[in-house]
């Protein structure tokens, strides 16, 4: 018998008794008692008055709705088990090696909280690029995982199939080329021969995007090493360069610190610079003497100065150049940017001739930095469709972009019957090969570094790898069946102090020096002729190099130090032969720079529709085009901008101009100083007479005979004696343009990137600029000579000369102690600090402007839009990943507010607790800002001028020391080094 | 001997009896509206909308909406701020300098002239609030006892000044606007009927305040409007003189000029003559004032602009001369680049239309012309806006350092919130013009010579 089983709430119901029945029909046992309440003849003398019922109804509903209101949460998740090592708040720094197949440098890495945020120099110097790559790592387009012809795969079927293939190809006797940048690392280059000695056949091709192949071979034909020798520009009297960007581009990332020691005009040591070019560089644009000749006029020139050196007659362009050379025998430098073997044998007998070697240049400790070969690139494309490889493997390299026969590459690549990529990125090359396994950030992986001889720079990582990647070097001990790279790499340097090492960055060893061969080769010789042709040259932007990162919209958003434009790159010509071919530059009515557009046929390669800049400095008859651009798998930001100019090569151009009109984004749209006393300037002889010269303070005249500005102030002085006084030094001899400051500040104080569109209008967000001015043919003294009328002489002013003399200037917030952004805010927002600085409360920003209207400096900064989480400006802040490179330290600034250089307080404020917990007074040398740790040169230096012992006392009381527009009187704490030129 | 002295002309003309004044004054608030009002409003409507629209945007997406840049941080927003302000002058001047000098002329103008003020300021009030970048916060700009310890408004700050001597000078507007309006509301309030027009009369006895026309009232009301009126004269020139602080005391060639308070009054007086030129031709044809507003109004108003514009031009001048005279490299650029840089043109139509026309009032003729007068009133109007456009952006677009030289350029939205506020104000102008008595019609009564030449005319 079956009973369906019951379920009961009381013994009352499992009995069935009456009163549950009545119970479920009458839900409110008691019936309430409205009318009772409200029959209630005493109901009026209650306490509650109908107003208070009203209070409470309001009450209630009010407390209800506001209840309803969610503030968002944010939610900060503590560590359960805290790393060692990681305290919330305190930076830790790593000291590594950033090189990425065209940059290299020591650094330092600051992290907070395991993330890199910051990147300052170490062993080296660091530049914008190499400061700007920390962003690199945050890049959601870089490659989450492995893929396998195109598609999204795992690294155990990628493994499989990639082991499986070249153990294939090795019992089938093919061969198997590994396509790589330069590898300054040596652990990795015996991977690739424990690599060859597994699968034989194996080939190992270096190439460089940027190649040195010409002055490899010409030092090997010369002197039996091939390499890059080491310059000291430090040490030499006469510098000279014929197109080689050594402060820029081309070389040791430290020539730049070198040139700047060399050329100290306190000590009366000033080396004497000549720049031979057809294009402005920027080491161009600092050289004392800069001389414009045609590509084709380089190698005859060099032919006729090793023939006045020798004694003969000297081309009236380099007469004085040939003369001070030879007035410095193994003082002096000549260095030559050309990739042509013999013009590079040239320059080795010229300086063989002044006997600069194991002087001023040396060849016994080489640079390792370029070890590209074009002759074996070159080789490997023939071989790759003939058939003759059967496997490709390709490493920091991008030859479907960089190479200019890249047609020739990808027909080759699809006879090869296996293809890997270790891009970061799919990128041009990556997307037409079989299998692209990730490799790590540089910030991610292990490795070392022998980028000159017995130097050893090590690279560790300072964050787990973001996405699903695998250093390079890990992915090649997989295919060989083994793995741990980071053993492998200890085990390398078993004869070093490892942890010292690492800890250190970098050590030297006693590896004895190469021994170079006297000089021994034929000098070729040749003829100063000219062609009548417009010359084409490649060139390389400050912030692009390459082209490896352009999807890094720091770099995009840098402006070039010479043409002041950003996110693009254009072809440069010079004002005159931009008139004789009608290309124009114009401003449109909100002052954006427009421009012409041409078609350019080099080797027969056209580019349609290039935009052409007109740019003083460029020689006539030469057009020049960045490198580095014209990207078209870069990630979202970097594609589709500009042209790629590796695809021309050097050599003859045509042009035609088409129709239409290019809107170029400049953050400066006007070049010249209008006659005022902005760079303050002289010439080394004139300065060695008088320090003071060209810094000659303007004197008011008063009752009591005639004083300074500051004398004579109406101003109440804020009371600086005591405390610290923080104030900054730029010295504009020193200041080379090279911009890595700015991209230290961007990152530092996360400046917002605010695109093309905006830049145009004007907006640029930048913190810290480098004004550039060129001189002008007119000048007041001219027009005063020449009766020239005002309105005549401002209008030409405007327009700089052919060839002009260049000067950069620094201009962040110049913290004025008597500030008119101060006194005009309605709110009080912007104020001046006991420490001398011009602090800025966003919280109290309202944004009326006027401050930013009443800076004689233009340094204060809007926000015209909200510029972080916004999808109308999709950069690294509106990105889940990019915004892992903020500085936790330094606010992300809302729409609607003022925002300007806060002198980095941030690290003013971390360094003064750091001394008050270790119970000591602050060290100044402690004290820099994200600019002066970035300067190579040392240009900028900060610190606090009631410390005794610090520098920036005396270089405040310099005779070259003056501050900008100082008749103003704002006195500002920012203060400027008259810039000196070697010349006469 | 029979000698007649010469009796001005006078001022209202058609022999109106104070009936005749109630009636026409009362008309068009009694009466239906006319084609052209509706034509007018309807078009204003749409301005003041596409201008709520405007601003809306700028409120919700940023001021980056307008044309400005890193280097000219104000441009059509502050000029727009002081072209309103200046307008608003000529009421105050109107209504209470002209009554402590017993010009009766005043009577049939200063009504209108003071709404315009009302109006016009209220413009000139939206401008400092949605130029902000976060104007949710602008109690900020107001001393208000606050819990954020002891933060405090910046006194030193000319735009703090902005605020109070534009709060006090549009509150003394406000009130002596209205004490001036109580009889007049009185009188419509006694023609209403109950009966066909209950809320109306409901509406016209609480805005009369009970006024009854004793002699105590009318007593107390001309020593109110005298108290005012002296309390507002100063307004006159405090106002205009604190705007121009904001330019004067900051350190930017072409603003820091200690010549721009007496210039701006000048210049506001200037511009407001004009607009009040503007708005009572077109006013007298649509609600048919054409006897209470007649030549002999709009001549004394030529004159007052004829002398202004003159003054205006000589501190133009002075300009020119002082930056020249200073020997300060960077005051001289300025005014050379004001007019011969890339902004020519707006200067040179600010001298045409603020130096050169006015000039032509010295013809009699067309001192006494309605269309010439009007067409040269919109002439000033238009010059005096470039005026300030040429003193903000031609200052700003190029100061110290060439570095930071740029343009500026508007935008739709710039565009659109100007003509908005335009259109705002003749929305308010015009729904004032069908609900106010437009001319204080308690006073002109005063005026009215209706016993003498009643009878002279009989004979």
């Amino acid at each position: 018998m079956t009973k369906a089983k019951k379920y009961w709430k009381g013994l009352a119901e499992l009995n069935n008794d009456p009163i549950v029945d009545k119970l479920k029909q009458n839900e409110f046992v008691e019936e309430i008692p409205v009318d009772k309440f409200l029959g209630d003849s005493d109901i009026s003398s209650t306490s509650t008055s109908r107003r208070d019922f009203l209070k409470f109804l309001g009450f209630s509903t009010a407390a209800a709705t506001l209840a309803a209101c969610e503030t968002p949460v944010n939610k900060a998740i503590p560590y359960v088990i805290k790393p060692e090592e990681v305290t919330p708040g305190v930076a830790n720094f790593y000291a590594t090696t950033m090189y990425d197949g065209h940059d290299y440098a020591s650094i330092l890495v600051k992290t907070r909280e395991g993330r890199p945020i910051k990147i300052e120099p170490n062993k080296t110097g660091t530049n914008a690029r190499i400061q700007a790559s920390v962003l690199s790592l945050y890049d959601s387009s870089r490659l989450k995982n492995p893929m396998k012809l195109g598609v999204k795969s795992d690294w155990n079927t990628v493994d499989a199939d990639i082991t499986a293939e070249l153990e294939k190809i090795s019992a089938d006797g093919g061969n198997i080329a590994f396509l790589t940048a330069t590898i300054l690392s040596p652990s990795t280059k015996q991977l690739i021969a424990d690599f060859s000695s597994k699968y034989k056949n194996v080939r190992h091709v270096q190439m460089d995007a940027v190649s040195s192949h010409g002055t490899l071979e010409a030092n090997e034909t010369s002197f039996g090493v091939r390499a890059l020798p080491m310059f000291r520009f430090d040490k030499a009297a006469v510098i000279v360069s014929f197109g080689a960007d050594f402060i820029g581009n081309w070389g040791h990332p430290n020539n730049e610190k070198d040139y700047a020691l060399g050329r100290n005009p306190n000590d009366g040591k000033m080396s004497k610079h000549y720049q031979v070019e057809s294009s402005l560089s920027l080491t161009g644009s600092n050289a004392d003497e800069r001389i414009q000749i045609k590509p084709s006029e380089q190698a005859g020139l060099l032919s006729n100065l090793l023939n006045a050196l020798n004694g003969g007659d000297a081309d009236i362009r380099i007469a004085k150049m040939a003369a001070d050379l030879s007035k410095n025998p193994g003082n002096s430098i000549v260095v030559c940017g050309s990739n042509d073997t013999k013009i590079q044998i040239l320059v080795n007998a010229i300086n063989d001739k002044l006997g600069n070697y194991e002087n001023t240049i040396t060849l016994s400790a080489p640079s390792y930095l370029k070890q590209g070969n074009d002759n074996d690139v070159a080789q490997l494309i023939t071989d790759m469709n003939d058939g003759n490889i059967a496997a490709l493997i390709t490493y920091n390299v991008n030859p479907s972009y960089s190479l200019k026969n890249a047609a020739g590459y990808n027909s080759g690549l699809e006879k090869v019957s296996l293809t890997i990529s270790t891009s970061l990125y799919n990128d041009e090359s990556a997307s037409k090969m079989m299998y692209v396994c990730p490799d790590n950030h540089y910030l991610e992986s292990w490795g070392d570094a022998i980028p000159t001889h017995g130097e050893y720079t090590f690279m560790q990582p300072t964050i787990s790898p973001l996405f699903n990647g695998r250093q390079f070097q890990e992915s090649m001990m997989s295919w060989m069946g083994e793995s741990d790279y980071h053993t492998y790499l200890q085990n390398y340097y078993s004869f070093a102090d490892w942890n010292q090492s690492v800890h250190d960055g970098y050590f030297t060893s006693n590896d004895g020096k190469m021994n170079p061969k006297s000089f021994a080769a034929t000098i070729p010789s040749f003829d100063l002729s000219k062609s009548e042709a417009i010359e084409f040259e490649m060139t390389e932007k400050i912030s692009m190099g390459d082209g490896s990162q352009s999807n890094n919209p720091w770099l995009q958003e840098l402006p070039d130090p010479l043409s002041r434009a950003c996110w693009d790159n254009y072809l440069t010509i010079s004002a005159s032969t931009a008139g004789d071919l009608g290309i124009t530059n114009w401003n449109i009515s909100n002052g954006a720079l427009n421009g012409s557009m041409v078609n350019v046929t080099v080797n027969g390669t056209t580019l349609n529709n290039v935009p052409v800049m007109i740019q003083p400095g460029q020689a006539n008859s030469t057009v020049a085009l960045a490198v580095g651009y014209g990207r078209t798998a870069a990630g979202k930001c970097g594609n589709d901008i500009g042209f790629n100019a590796f695809s021309l090569g050097n050599g003859d151009a045509i042009i035609e101009v088409v129709d239409g009109e290019y809107e170029f984004a400049a953050v400066q749209l006007h070049h010249t100083m209008m006659g005022r006393d902005i760079v303050k300037e002289t010439t080394l002889a004139d300065f060695i007479v008088d320090p003071t010269s060209g810094n000659h303070k303007t004197l008011y005249a008063t009752h009591d005979g005639p004083k300074t500005g500051d004398k004579v102030s109406l101003w109440d002085e804020f009371d600086h004696s005591t405390g610290h006084f923080w104030n900054m030094s730029i010295d504009l001899t020193l200041c080379t343009g090279c911009a890595a400051c700015v991209i230290s500040c961007h990152a530092e104080n996360n400046v917002p990137v605010v695109g093309k569109e905006e830049i145009r209008k004007s907006r640029d967000m930048h913190w810290l600029r480098i004004d550039r001015y060129f001189s002008s043919d007119m000048t007041k003294e001219l027009s005063a000579e020449e009766k020239i009328s005002a309105i005549d002489m401002y209008a030409e002013m405007e327009d700089p000369s052919g060839n002009p003399e260049t000067v950069y200037q620094p201009v962040m917030c110049q913290h004025c102690n008597h500030a008119p952004c101060e006194t005009v805010c309605p709110v009080a927002a912007t104020s001046h600090g006991a420490e001398g600085q011009n602090h800025m409360a966003y919280n109290r920003c309202v944004g009326t402007r006027y401050c930013a209207n009443n800076c004689p400096y233009k340094v204060r900064r809007f926000n015209w839009f909200q510029y972080s989480d916004n999808d109308k400006f999709d950069f690294n802040m509106n990105d889940d990943y990019g915004k892992m490179v903020l500085n936790p330290d330094v606010v992300v600034r809302s729409r609607g507010v003022v925002e300007k250089c806060s002198m980095c307080i941030q690290q003013i404020q971390a360094i003064k607790l750091d001394a008050k917990n270790t119970g000591r007074t602050v060290r100044d040398e402690d004290a820099q800002t994200a600019c002066s740790s970035a300067c190579s040169t040392n240009a900028i230096v900060f610190g606090d001028v009631n410390d005794n012992s610090h520098q920036i006392q005396g270089l405040k009381k310099d005779s070259r020391s003056y501050q900008l527009l100082d008749h103003l009187n704002v006195d500002p704490s920012v203060f400027y080094q008259t810039k000196i030129r070697n010349k006469a | 001997m029979h000698k007649e002295s010469e009796i001005r002309d006078p001022l209202i003309l058609g022999n109106k009896s104070y009936h005749d004044i109630t009636k026409d004054i009362a008309f068009p608030v009694e009466g239906k509206a006319n084609k052209y009002w509706w034509i007018l409003f309807s078009l204003s409507l749409v301005l003041f909308l596409w201008g709520v629209v405007s601003m809306a945007y700028t409120i919700g997406t940023g001021i980056g909406a307008w044309g400005l840049n890193k280097t000219v941080n104000w441009a059509w927003d502050i000029t727009n701020f002081v072209w309103w302000i200046g307008i608003g002058h000529a009421g105050t001047l109107i209504s209470a300098v002209l009554l402590l000098f017993r010009q009766k002329w005043r009577m049939s103008i200063n009504r209108s002239a003071e709404a315009m003020t009302i109006f016009g300021v209220a413009q000139a009030a939206l401008f400092p609030l949605i130029h902000m970048g976060r104007p949710w916060l602008a109690y900020y700009v107001f001393p208000i006892p606050n819990q954020f310890g002891s933060l405090w408004v910046n006194f030193n700050s000319p735009l703090l000044w902005d605020v109070f001597a534009i709060s006090t000078y549009f509150s003394v507007s406000v009130v002596f606007w209205y004490i001036g309006l109580i009889p007049d509301f009185a009188m419509l309030r006694d023609r209403m009927s109950a009966k066909t027009a209950p809320l109306k009369k409901q509406l016209y006895s609480f805005l009369s305040f009970g006024w009854s026309g004793k002699a105590k009232h009318w007593q107390r009301f001309e020593e109110v409007s005298l108290v005012l009126a002296g309390l507002a004269t100063p307004l006159v020139f405090s106002v205009h003189s604190i705007v121009s602080m904001d330019f004067a005391t900051s350190i930017i060639p072409g603003w820091h000029t200690t010549i721009f308070p007496p210039y701006f009054v000048l210049g506001a007086l200037f511009s407001g003559f004009a607009m009040v030129e503007t708005l009572l031709i077109i006013m007298r044809k649509v609600v048919n004032m054409e006897a209470y507003i007649t030549i002999k109004h709009i001549e004394y108003m030529n004159i007052i602009i004829l002398l202004t514009g003159s003054l205006v031009g000589t501190a133009y001048i002075t300009e020119l001369f002082m930056s020249w005279y200073s020997g300060v490299e960077f005051e001289q650029y300025a005014f050379l680049n004001r007019a011969t840089g890339p902004y020519w043109w707006a200067y040179a139509i600010m001298m045409t239309c603020n130096v050169l026309t006015p000039q032509l009032y010295w013809f009699s003729s067309i001192r006494k012309s309605f269309i010439a007068t009007f067409i040269l009133s919109i002439f000033v109007n238009i010059g005096m806006w470039f005026e300030r456009f040429v003193i903000i952006v031609t200052s700003l677009h190029r100061d110290y350092l060439p570095s930071a030289w740029t343009m500026f350029s508007p935008t739709f939205i710039d565009i659109g919130i100007y003509l908005g506020t335009i259109g705002f104000f003749f929305v308010l102008f015009l729904l004032y013009a069908r609900t106010f008595p437009v001319i204080a019609q308690a006073e002109l009564k005063s005026i009215v010579k209706s016993s003498g030449s009643e009878y002279k005319n009989k004979k």
